[in-house]
């Protein structure tokens, strides 16, 4: 069996000379004190790796449209094997990917690799950089959830600062006039094809130069034999490496990153951070304001690229012991400094969590949701529909809408919506469909469920209660401070009955006495 | 107790092999079990499909069973023929699906067969095959009468 095996290499090889390729590739002689910091390059390597694999795996499952995108990665997590394992992997490996091309360019700049005549190659590592931001902007967006989505607007709005084309560039990103459908595809493209395409081309070019001028060694060349990269350095390779694999497996074992909420363009209060590794570029925006944010956007971080490209030409010693090249250090370790404490100052920085409050009216939302007729004649488990998973629900807002006011109502303006007499029921239901995707509601007895579900369709509609409610009657937020159940009863069933000039309504020949008792005592424990 | 020289270099190419041998197994392993498809889960149940007091005694009746399929993060219709006809004091429920490659057969009263537009399969009132390539009769399903709605209930 062996004897044939060898038999079968021999002709391999004596077609396809793949030995003599092998042993060229492998047993490269290093110069003698080549060690550990020389892996940092291989360590970036396999992260690249893992990388493509991972993304293959993912893009099985993932569908680049705006009703799909969130769902299908939402199906990844939760419904495929090993799902959330490979998610996390992908998501972990990005950061690794990051922290690996970081560490190559500072050991790269103290050991003066980049000098004559590596020159090409270090411009070419430098694009390579470029792609790996690059992948981990477009591939930001790709969940479109909404820390997906703001992140995105905020960053084709700082590419709009671009002076004189500003405008086409911003276009260019959106493929459109908003944010959406051609956006998505635009950046999936860039992400699955384009990237790639680049990454493999220039990874080709970066190890072909290696090859050609050598690795550059340690600063002061030590005697000793030259050792052949395989196996002595392959060690060291393969032992950070696999480290580092084991760490990712570790990270990944514990979860997928958590989905936010699906993208929606309509929402105004969501606070968007970019991913770790633009948070200093984040944090720098915020030092210079109105006109001046084009100095954050594009001039600082555009005068230290240019520092790093022409940094072979700036750096004119002949020696790449780090004591001739004390300034041009200097200028890097303060820019290195700059970015580690921009992105520590960032990482601080972060937005004060809003306490995990619902309004009454997602509670009443969630009620209906639960257990009204309106909605449970057909999502239930034995009905025409399956039973509302908000969570799965991806249609857009005004399907939703629409559907929820009539319920017979699949395709948004195909026939006139018919006049709702219930608008307060059908804005809670919205307002929980949204609040329901990223928390359970809370647990209610009984008496609650029923008092929230009329407080919302009654009492909503003029006063305050939390953060929702209209401004006509006095804010109920509190009420139970000042009034007692008793009392708050007695002004339901008719106001003018306890202040002689109120303008409320009466609602005693509006709702049941029961239906009022249930109001009263809710509204009396708010205090 | 030192290697020698040679003994150091074949246990590190041994060492680089293996550990780069692991790391591509455990990735084929993990995209393996990702990409492999899930089983379809979804178990039978009883539909409604027509009225006892609608069916013919003379021919057999196609209903439409639509059902709910989970398609990925899709949610999809799935709608299934079945021939219900009497079969002496009970009922009868056959797919209407060919056994040979998945046309869906018809009734043809003239005949008194199933026919199958494709490759020519016939089957007889019971499904059984009478002519054509099918290999298997018509596949026969569970059938019931609802006491209550007094409609045959299907599994499927």
């Amino acid at each position: 069996m062996n004897r044939r095996l060898a038999s079968i290499a021999a002709w391999l090889d004596d077609r396809t000379g793949w030995r003599t390729l092998r042993r060229h590739l492998l047993e490269e002689p290093l110069p003698a004190g080549t060690g550990w910091w020389f892996t940092l390059g291989s360590l970036l390597l396999f992260g690249l790796g893992i990388q493509v694999v991972t993304g293959i795996a993912l893009a099985l499952y993932y569908a680049p449209t705006p009703d799909h995108a969130w769902d299908s990665v939402r199906y990844v997590t939760t419904d495929v094997r090993a799902g959330a394992f490979l998610r996390g992997l992908h998501h972990w490996a990005a950061s690794l990917v990051v922290i690996a091309a970081a560490l190559h360019l500072v050991r790269v700049v103290f050991f003066g690799s980049y000098q004559k005549p590596r020159e090409m190659n270090w411009l070419i590592g430098l694009a390579l950089l470029a792609v790996i931001l690059a992948f981990g902007l477009t591939g930001y967006l790709l969940p479109w959830d909404q820390r997906a989505y703001w992140a995105t607007v905020v960053t084709i709005n700082i590419a709009r600062l671009t002076p004189a084309m500003g405008d086409a560039v911003a276009w260019l990103m959106k493929g459109g006039t908003e944010v959406g459908a051609l956006t998505l595809t635009r950046w999936y493209a860039a992400h699955v094809v384009v990237l790639p395409v680049l990454l493999a081309g220039l990874v080709a070019a970066h190890l072909y130069l290696l090859r050609r001028h050598g690795i550059s060694g340690p600063v002061r060349a030590r005697l000793g034999p030259a050792k052949s990269f395989f196996p002595y350095q392959a060690a060291r390779d393969v032992t950070v490496s696999v480290g580092s694999g084991v760490l990712l497996a570790i990270l990944a074992w514990r979860g997928a990153p958590a989905l936010d909420a699906p993208a929606d363009p309509t929402s105004s209060d969501y606070v968007p951070r970019p991913e770790w590794y633009f948070l200093g570029l984040f944090q720098l925006l915020k030092y210079f304001p109105g006109r001046w944010e084009v100095v954050g956007a594009l001039i600082v971080p555009g005068l230290a690229a240019a520092f790093l490209a022409l940094l072979p030409w700036i750096d004119r010693s002949r020696s790449r012991d780090p004591r001739t090249r004390r300034i041009v250090l200097g200028i890097f370790t303060a820019g290195l400094a700059g970015v580690v404490t921009l992105t520590t100052l960032g990482a601080m920085d972060r937005p004060r969590r809003q306490p995990d409050v619902w309004t009454v009216q997602e509670e009443a939302g969630a009620i209906l949701i639960a257990s009204s007729d309106r909605c449970t004649r057909c999502h239930r488990a034995d009905g025409m529909t399956a039973p509302v998973d908000p969570r799965r629900v991806s249609r857009p807002q005004d399907w939703l809408a629409a559907h929820i006011v009539d319920p017979e109502v699949i395709g948004p303006g195909v026939r006139d919506v018919p006049v709702s007499s219930n608008d307060a029921e059908n804005n809670a239901i919205r307002a929980a469909l949204g609040r329901m995707r990223v928390a359970d509601p809370p647990p209610l007895d009984e008496a609650s469920r029923k008092a929230i579900v009329l407080v919302n369709r009654y009492c909503l509609t003029c006063h305050v209660i939390g953060s929702v409610g209209g401004t006509d009657g006095p804010d109920l937020t509190h009420v139970g401070e000042k009034l007692d159940p008793g009392l708050i009863e007695r002004r339901i069933i008719n106001p003018a009955d306890v202040q002689i000039d109120a303008d409320m309504p009466a609602f005693g020949d509006k709702l049941t006495p029961e239906e009022i008792h249930s109001i009263a005592m809710w509204l009396g424990t708010r205090r | 107790m030192r290697f020698a020289i040679h003994d150091r270099r074949s246990f590190l190419a041994r060492a680089v092999t293996g550990g780069l041998a692991l790391v591509s197994a455990g990735l084929a392993a993990l995209v393996g079990i990702a990409a492999a498809p899930r089983p379809h889960t979804a178990g039978r149940r009883w539909h409604r499909t027509v009225s006892l007091f609608d069916l013919p005694p003379e021919r057999p009746l196609a209903a439409v069973i639509a059902d709910r399929q989970a398609d990925g993060w899709y949610e999809t219709r799935k709608q299934s023929v079945v021939f219900i006809d009497r079969e002496g004091s009970g009922y009868r429920a056959l797919s209407a699906t060919c056994s040979h490659l998945g046309c869906r057969v018809r009734w043809d009263a003239t005949s008194e067969l199933y026919l199958c537009p494709c490759h020519g399969g016939a089957y007889d009132r019971n499904g059984r095959v009478v002519a054509g390539p099918p290999p298997r009769p018509l596949q026969r399903l569970a059938a019931r009468v609802n006491p209550q709605t007094s409609e045959i209930e299907v599994e499927l």
